[in-house]
């Protein structure tokens, strides 16, 4: 399946997760390994840890670690276990990696790792893409999944009336509500 | 851990390891379920309280209010495990955990009052409730709100 952009956001129940139980870190991140800790920060003293033991949290990146080095890296549900602060530092992250000529695949349940970060949206449904977008603020999306909530407020928002621009920090959100209310 | 069994809990936490499932052994715990699935082991759900690890992670919004409401008709009290600091309005009671320590707990709207605490660990705080309570610091809005209906309905109306 050919999908187009930089970084693609999926929503699909068809990717399972990696298998990777009974497995040490040090033997899944085998390519500069500490390097690669320290990039999703992580320290080096996880190598030794059994990946069952990991939080959901510490799974993900160990998992992104293992991946950095290949030219298409693809997650599946990579924020679960993630808090507000991961998101916002793998959002970087990610357009760090894409600027090295890489391709950043995330098929993922929660779409505020989307935010500010995919350049395509796919809805894949039985190996199928049965819509995509270039844009999160497109309101069809709702029909297959909760948009982040800055996006639903906008939407809702639109549906009141009130056309607002496309915001996702909530700083400038806040500076044009006070605009119209003042 | 004490339980108060009348009510409903999140636990949020940044490490949601085994150490931290043990401390609810006591109860049945759903992992990763799909809607479906999940909505008919409820069904007949035997246990007066479940627990949720990161179940509602796979769930819509619309899905989740479903399962909570399935629960509350059967008088099943739930804790929902959980990193994501939006799932914390759907409980009365909130934990938060940093690492293996408690950081702050109580009554979830109080517990969203320590707005420093919650974004010094990371969390922030739930969208509409940051939003609101920096509309009511500009005079915008007279009081905090915790849902986007709510929100826009008294912004713009």
């Amino acid at each position: 399946m050919e999908l187009d952009g930089k970084i693609i956001g999926i929503i699909s129940n068809d990717f399972k997760e990696e298998e990777l139980s009974g497995k040490k870190v040090k033997d899944i991140i085998t390519k500069k390994t500490d390097e690669a800790l320290k990039m999703v920060k992580l320290d080096s003293s996880i190598k030794e840890e059994l990946f069952d033991n990991l939080s959901s949290r510490d799974k993900g990146k160990v998992i992104l670690a293992s991946h950095l080095h290949e030219k298409e890296i693809k997650l599946v549900n990579f924020s679960k276990g993630m808090i507000k602060k991961d998101l916002e530092y793998f959002n970087n992250l990610f357009k760090r990696i894409i600027s090295y000529g890489r391709k950043i695949i995330l098929i993922d349940k929660n779409t505020e790792l989307f935010l500010n970060c995919v350049d395509h949206i796919y809805i894949i449904e039985n190996n199928t893409i049965i819509y995509e977008t270039k844009n999160i603020f497109d309101a069809i999306l709702t029909k297959y999944i909760d948009l982040p909530k800055i996006v639903e407020f906008i939407l809702a928002s639109k549906e009141n009336g009130i056309r607002l621009d496309y915001y996702v920090e909530i700083d400038e959100l806040l500076k044009a509500i006070y605009r119209i209310k003042s | 851990m004490n339980i108060n069994e009348n009510r409903n809990y999140v636990i949020l936490s940044n490490c949601i390891n085994n150490e931290l499932l043990d401390k609810f052994k006591d109860y049945p715990i759903i992992n990763n379920m799909n809607y479906l699935d999940l909505k008919s082991k409820l069904e007949f759900f035997s246990s007066k309280r479940i627990v949720f690890n990161e179940t509602f992670y796979y769930l819509k919004n619309n899905e989740k209010k479903e399962i909570l409401d399935l629960l509350n008709k059967q008088n099943i009290k739930y804790i929902i495990i959980t990193s994501n600091v939006e799932e914390v309005l759907y409980g009365e009671y909130l934990i938060v955990y940093d690492y293996d320590k408690i950081a702050v707990e109580g009554l979830t709207k109080e517990v969203l009052k320590e707005e420093k605490i919650l974004k010094k660990l990371g969390f922030g705080l739930p969208f509409i409730v940051d939003l609101s309570i920096q509309l009511e610091f500009y005079e915008c809005l007279d009081k905090v709100y915790f849902d986007v209906d709510s929100l826009v309905g008294e912004l713009w109306n």
